[in-house]
């Protein structure tokens, strides 16, 4: 059989990434969908060779195929392309002395149909099957030690521990010639395979590459998070995957809105235009001096396309970015909420026509349709939330800023103040707020650091300056709460107004689910894990250690406590919104019940003649 | 002092730092913060995983049984701000102190973290409802058109005296 183009509907992708520790990425890899190769290769070999031999042999195995594809069957040509490679990289590492010992292990995949793969590996890189959510390994690593425990020499249990665990017996570029494993395998519909150099399983858990694998996100998307799991897992080696996906035997949900529903939805883009204007989006504020057709265009033909190719890709990032934009804009020429929502109001309610529209025509369509538009929509009021959110920060810092101006003046003009009004060391911005933003986290809590010596002040700041000092470049937010903890653990008069502010500060714009919510506690976790080690550091005496330590926790809590305070804020309006949409529900049963009650007397004074709320019971001449 | 000691020495200050009076046998608000501290204590180092699965276990029941998560984060800092005050009371050494303080800064930070998912979560259902809720309020909406349709012909027939 000779090597055909490869077969339509198998999605596929590759990432690879140098990892956390090396500085050259000594992997390689083939992802050519139109020959249905893809290939993996891990190279090594001191003084750079390693990404030379891999290279080297990924040029080669692909120059193999492309020319003897319509000479060969599947199996010989894979086969023969890796011995190419093999030869190659011993030829060129057998030419040059600093290039010795240079070689480089394979995995690699050849499509023979949509439902047939053939596998050939040389070394320790690797294939896995995801089928049914369970991952199989369909390599055996060719180690001196996986060896020696196929001959009986060795139990599992040694191996493990065996110091030469990693020496490979095989890897293309030792040899002129090297023995190549083929498996041939039967693809059913939706199952995933995973290629990967060892920097992938050498970091990560079989079971957390299979929930990856098995996430069902699109292969691009299970690619990159692979490489994210091996770099959260020390990323001490190259890693490179490459996901396959068998055609699925019926479209899913999502793949229906990908393309049926994204066409449908911008098929009737002029009827949701008209929708819209027939609302009364031309006459909103927001549009106000612009042309009907140019403001249609501007806001309505802006959103039909954002919710197109938001449904296109199953993201929600393009009416995201167009909510803010829409948004932002309006506020910084000083537009109020009102027209904002009226707008976003018309664009919602027209969407919903539209897609209402769709249901009449294609009920399943439009049913998913539904799902995807209104999670469109509620991403663009996430967007929205968001904005208030940063606008609500600013007037607070600006009304506190004011606010103390307006205090300095009011000091400056009285010569003597009196004792009683004076607190010790409060800044006037814990003066003004006296009502708490976060329900829970009261002013009247004790003040953590009230009287705490200079001594012990300078201690917070040397423990707070080493840990800073030691906080990788890129962690901005660690960086950010430690300087919101000595912010609050220095201020002299109380840590309210400082804690609430510092915690405003680091909450910024987040979504409420686990993407936006775990990086900023992660940076807490992280902040509290370097002062609890940076403040062993700083020469002072022990009681002065142990009160500055006390007064960086107990800043820490007040952090902590406000940050989630505007986590739970964040997350009321949902439950709020929900209570509304239930009673509304609610409402609409009664009124259908009603209707129903009344549909079913007149039904049977309809059958019977009579009408049987009258007393009399004779035929009904009663007027309606 | 071991961790076995440090932890024993903490547990004394359970009647000061907790309301057991109010509360008689039934655990006293924050107790499941102050077990935490305990069992990190007992363990003496990082353990977050262990301490956020138990900590998750014991937060899910208080927020089963009515508890808002503003209440559960309000016990869990008044237990923090009393242990402060009692710790400095109860240990001479500075040493001591600084291992309890440290400690308590960990299960501070994981009932935020807790606290926090399960406000996450239930947005996450709450918003799903919604939708659900909003997707029975537009079949309902079918439903009555169809039904006030109904209606509105049976009544015309019934004028008309057609049967």
């Amino acid at each position: 059989m000779s090597a055909s183009t490869p077969p339509p509907g198998i999605r596929v992708a590759g990432d690879t990434n140098v990892g956390s520790v090396r500085t050259t990425n000594e992997d390689s890899m083939i992802v050519d969908p139109l020959r249905g190769l893809y290939v993996v290769l891990d190279g090594m070999g001191g003084a750079n060779a390693g990404d030379i031999a891999s290279q080297m042999a990924r040029d080669a195995i692909a120059e193999f195929v492309m020319h003897r594809r319509s000479t060969m069957t599947h199996r010989q040509l894979l086969e023969g392309a890796i011995q190419a490679g093999s030869a190659t990289v011993f030829a060129a590492a057998q030419a040059k002395r600093e290039r010795h010992g240079m070689g480089t292990t394979c995995v690699a995949c050849m499509m023979i149909d949509p439902a047939r793969a053939l596998i050939a590996h040389v070394g320790d890189s690797r294939a896995y099957l995801l089928r049914g959510g369970r991952l199989q390994l369909l390599t055996r690593d060719h180690t001196i030690v996986e060896e020696l425990v196929d001959r009986g020499l060795l139990s599992p249990d040694e191996a493990e521990r065996h110091p030469y665990k990693n020496v490979l017996s095989r890897n293309l570029g030792a040899r002129a010639e090297t023995r190549v494993d083929l498996v041939e395998l039967e693809l059913k519909p939706g199952d995933r395979l995973l290629l990967c150099s060892d920097g992938l399983y050498g970091y990560a858990s079989a079971e957390a590459i299979q929930y990856i694998l098995g996430s069902g996100d699109a292969p691009d998307h299970v690619a990159r998070d692979l490489i994210e799991l091996a770099l959260r897992g020390g990323g001490g080696d190259n890693v490179t995957t490459i996901v396959l996906e068998a055609p699925q035997a019926v479209p899913s949900g999502t793949q229906m809105v990908r393309t049926n529903g994204a066409v449908a939805w911008w098929q009737r883009r002029q009827r949701f235009l008209h929708v819209a204007k027939d609302r009364g989006l031309t006459k909103n504020p927001i549009v106000r001096g612009l042309d009907p057709s140019e403001a249609l265009d501007l806001v309505g033909l802006s959103l039909c396309q954002a919710i197109f190719h938001d449904l296109e890709k199953s993201t929600g990032v393009n009416v995201w970015t167009f909510a803010q934009t829409l948004a932002g804009g309006w506020f910084e020429r000083g537009g109020d909420w009102a027209s904002l929502r009226g707008m976003m109001d018309i664009l919602g309610t027209s969407s919903r026509v539209v897609v209402d529209e769709i249901r009449m025509i294609d009920p399943q369509l439009g049913f998913l349709l539904d799902i995807a538009v209104s999670r469109a929509l509620v991403v663009a009021e996430l967007a929205l939330g968001g904005l208030l959110a940063e606008r609500l920060r600013q007037v607070d810092t600006d009304l506190i800023q004011l606010h103390s101006a307006q205090q300095e003046t009011i000091d400056g003009t009285i010569e003597a103040p009196d004792e009683s009004d004076t607190e010790v060391g409060g800044p006037t911005a814990d003066k003004f707020i006296d009502r708490p933003t976060i329900p829970f986290l009261h002013p009247d809590r004790a003040i953590t650091n009230s009287g705490e010596s200079n001594e012990v002040i300078t201690a917070i700041e040397k423990t707070l300056t080493i840990a800073r000092a030691r906080t990788s470049p890129r962690a901005e937010l660690v960086k950010q709460v430690l300087s919101a903890l000595e912010a609050i653990a220095t201020d002299g008069g109380g840590n309210f107004a400082t804690s609430v502010l510092a915690a405003r500060d680091l909450y910024g714009i987040r979504t409420v689910d686990d993407n936006g919510i775990m990086p900023l506690f992660d940076a807490l976790d992280q902040a509290r894990i370097l002062t609890a080690s940076s403040v062993h550091q700083i020469q002072v005496p022990e009681l002065v250690r142990a009160r500055a330590l006390r007064a960086i926790s107990a800043a820490h809590q007040r952090l902590v406590g406000a940050a989630t305070g505007l986590v739970l804020e964040a997350a009321a309006p949902f439950t709020d919104k929900l209570r509304e949409a239930q009673a509304k529900t609610s409402e609409l049963r009664d009124q259908v019940a009603k209707a129903e009650k009344r549909r079913a007397e007149l039904e049977r004074k309809f059958a019977t003649g009579v009408d049987p709320s009258l007393p009399w019971g004779s035929r009904g001449t009663t007027e309606w | 002092m071991s961790d076995r000691d440090m932890s024993a020495a903490v547990q004394v200050l359970r009647d000061e730092v907790l309301d057991t009076v109010e509360h008689g046998d039934r655990d006293p608000p924050g107790a499941e913060v102050f077990d935490a501290l305990l069992r990190a204590l007992s363990i003496g180092g990082e353990s977050v995983p262990g301490l956020d699965l138990t900590l998750h276990e014991s937060v899910a029941r208080r927020l089963a049984w009515g508890d808002s998560e503003e209440v559960v984060l309000q016990d869990a800092e008044l237990m923090f701000d009393r242990l402060l005050v009692a710790v400095d009371r109860a240990f001479r050494d500075p040493a001591d102190r600084m291992v309890v303080v440290e400690a308590a800064t960990q299960v501070a930070v994981t009932v935020a973290r807790v606290v926090s998912l399960a406000a996450v979560s239930r947005a996450a259902r709450d918003r799903a409802d919604r939708l659900r809720e909003e997707m029975s309020q537009r079949q309902l909406h079918e439903v009555l058109e169809k039904q006030k349709a109904t209606i509105a012909r049976l009544e015309a027939d019934l004028k008309s005296g057609f049967r």
